[in-house]
């Protein structure tokens, strides 16, 4: 009896650990069969940037007719763990690779040697230090974006020339360069449009909605007359959208969010978010496969390639039509 | 004099007395740096980060003193916050009344933790795996099945009034802080005053000596863990309450927390040492430091290597003590 359960118990263990292999390790592409395959290398499987990505990636590989191969760590946004991923895909001699760069020098060699074996590689979101060789450069325009937040807090908080305005910002970290990219677009929108709006604090919630909450719980009060707050991504938008319902303040405080989860776009609805800025990973994703197919076909529309993409955010608020609310929510 | 001079040192000997000092020393240099953290609101901010701290910092110094550990404390909190708030979503569609959904939703997230803490309990002392090793496993079973679980996102769409329970309406305590305290208080007292509590020292202590005394050493040791684990899915569903989601990454880091405020509390790794009120003021004098250096504006990264500092000298205190007494 006792050796059954000593043998259940082992099981149980080996059960445990075996699933972190199966979640954590890659699967061999087709690279036999004559149909194109297209491996998408990405930072973070489970974040729903990337599964929104992972939408489009998938409805267009159906329409074009190509394997897709769709890797990275299930939650963990780093070089270290994107390396061996993508030089596993690599080996598996997929016919065009999208790499999704966690840092842009270590990502650096992936994006040569895959060029350098004949395989055509466009990079999305983030990008390589070197893009001369890169087919084509796919991103969603985040200066634009905080720009865009400025002017919905703006709006929120009927921002009147000669008046002050405090105003907070809630980040994920203080490397990652989407939301360096969007502060620094707030930044130059603020001073070039709003000079009565202060950028009084700025926080890290390290991709934890409870740390942002405690961030903004702290911001309110020490600062009893702030106006609005910025929360930069989806975390720092789930956290402060909760410290302010917590608090009594909802309706008090502009809150403006960026990325369309469904559980935010719900809280939009709900009067939580003054508005919500949201990217097109879908349009990011259906554009790089239509870019690499038209390169290995030698299709004419290879000629027409663009370099460099920008595809603007855009901001949904309570008056967003219901059609453009279920275009932009990060499906699952 | 002398007497003093004595009392002063076996005051400072004690490592609870000088937390508190160190406490009370924070508080005043954030309140000298701005005057705002003196206040109810600042309080109430510290309290609701440090009740999920300090459930789980408890659990973890049953651990620690029983001459284990338990890795997997931080994943749980994810693992049984994001099942509690996927059953509290489904039952909220089907139109289930909040306060039922709340119970059964609770029930699903102790539930979990009681399956993890079960786990934990059978590698250790069935398959006879090192804590480490098997805590290692759950650690990494519990984050990558939230991730399954949930896809990634927040799970909300659960009952409405649950993020209003986390309003602080007794001066700096919310209903569920109060609670924590009461847990822990009961805890408190199962430790230093119970049978339960002197079990753990004397496995921690020696565990052939234990034995020897006829204690059942495998049977006690697994309540251990199972209460480590339990007291983290109430740290799950304590985030539940305040974020009206569950997140899969709630809990991210929380076992290395809960290690440093045992630490800082004064238990030693080796096992047979450890105390309810260090944990206790551990577990605050971490969650002071993240939220007095919001208050005075220090950058957010100064708050790890503050906690780096507080730990080292925490453990060399221990080290001069022992010497002291050899």
């Amino acid at each position: 009896m006792s050796v059954t359960r000593n043998r259940v118990a082992a099981g149980l263990a080996l059960v445990a650990a075996g699933s972190l292999a199966v979640f954590g390790l890659a699967t061999p592409a087709q690279a036999a069969s004559k149909k194109l395959t297209i491996a998408f290398v990405m930072g973070a499987e489970a974040d729903p940037f990337f599964k929104a990505m992972k939408v489009g990636a998938t409805a267009e590989a159906a329409a074009k007719g190509v394997n897709l191969v769709w890797q990275g760590n299930p939650s963990v946004y780093s070089p270290a763990t994107q390396i061996p991923i993508a030089q596993q895909v690599l080996a598996t001699k997929p016919s065009g690779l999208v790499l999704i760069p966690t840092d842009p020098t270590a990502l650096q060699t992936i994006a040569d040697s895959a060029i350098k074996a004949g395989i055509p590689t466009v990079n999305v979101d983030t990008h390589v230090n070197d893009l001369s060789k890169v087919t084509a450069f796919i991103t969603g325009d985040n200066a634009d974006g905080g720009a865009k937040a400025a002017d919905a807090i703006a709006s929120a908080i009927k921002y009147q020339a000669g008046q002050t305005y405090q105003v907070a910002v809630g980040l994920t970290s203080a490397t990652a360069t989407t939301n360096v990219a969007r502060l620094a677009g707030f930044k130059a929108q603020v001073a070039a449009k709003y000079p009565g709006i202060q950028i009084v604090d700025t926080e890290y919630s390290q991709s934890q909605p409870s740390v942002a909450d405690t961030n903004v719980s702290n911001w309110l009060t020490k600062y009893p007359n702030l106006a609005g707050i910025f929360a930069i991504d989806g975390t720092n938008a789930s956290g402060a959208a909760a410290a302010l319902q917590a608090k009594g303040l909802v309706g008090k405080i502009a809150l403006v969010g960026y990325d369309a989860y469904p559980a935010n776009v719900k809280l939009l609805q709900a009067g939580v978010f003054s508005a919500l800025i949201a990217q097109n990973p879908a349009a990011e994703a259906k554009l790089a496969i239509d870019d690499l197919v038209a390169k290995l076909t030698k299709s004419p529309a290879a000629k027409s390639i663009k370099h460099d993409v920008v595809i603007p955010n855009v901001v949904l608020t309570s008056a967003t039509s219901a059609a453009d609310f279920a275009k932009y929510t990060y499906v699952a | 004099m002398k007497s003093f001079v004595a009392r002063t040192k076996a005051a400072f000997g004690n490592q609870q007395v000088l937390l508190l000092t160190v406490l009370v020393l924070m508080v005043a240099f954030f309140t000298w740096r701005n005057s705002v953290f003196f206040s109810t609101s600042v309080f109430g901010n510290i309290l609701s980060d440090w009740s999920p701290v300090v459930l789980i910092a408890i659990g973890e110094t049953f651990v620690i003193i029983s001459g284990g550990i338990d890795l997997s404390v931080g994943s749980t909190v994810g693992v049984s916050g994001v099942v509690g708030a996927l059953a509290m979503e489904h039952l909220t569609t089907h139109n289930f009344g909040q306060n039922l959904t709340l119970f059964l939703g609770f029930l699903a997230t102790v539930g979990t933790g009681l399956i993890v803490g079960t786990i934990n309990a059978l590698m250790i002392t069935k398959a006879k795996v090192v804590p480490f090793i098997a805590t290692l496993v759950t650690m990494g079973a519990g984050a990558g099945l939230s991730i399954v679980f949930t896809g990634g996102d927040p799970i909300a769409g659960g009952p409405a009034k649950a993020i209003s329970l986390s309003v602080p309406d007794f001066g700096p305590f919310s209903r569920p802080g109060l609670v924590v305290v009461l847990i822990i208080s009961i805890l408190g007292l199962y430790m230093h005053k119970a049978r339960f509590g002197r079990y753990t020292f004397a496995i921690g202590s020696n565990a052939f000596a234990a034995r020897a005394a006829g204690i059942n050493v495998n049977r006690h040791l697994a309540k251990v863990y199972i209460l480590s684990s339990i007291l983290a899915s109430l740290a799950g569903y304590y985030y539940y309450l305040r974020l009206g989601s569950g997140a899969p990454t709630s809990g991210q880091g929380g076992e290395l927390q809960a290690i440093a405020a045992v630490v800082i509390g004064g238990a030693a790794l080796s096992g047979g040492v450890g105390n309810f009120f260090g944990t206790v003021l551990g577990a605050l004098v971490l969650t002071t430091v993240t939220s007095g250096l919001i208050i005075i504006n220090v950058a957010a990264n100064w708050d790890q290597v503050a906690v780096a500092i507080l730990i080292a000298a925490a453990v060399l205190l221990q080290q001069y003590r022992t010497r002291v007494r050899k």
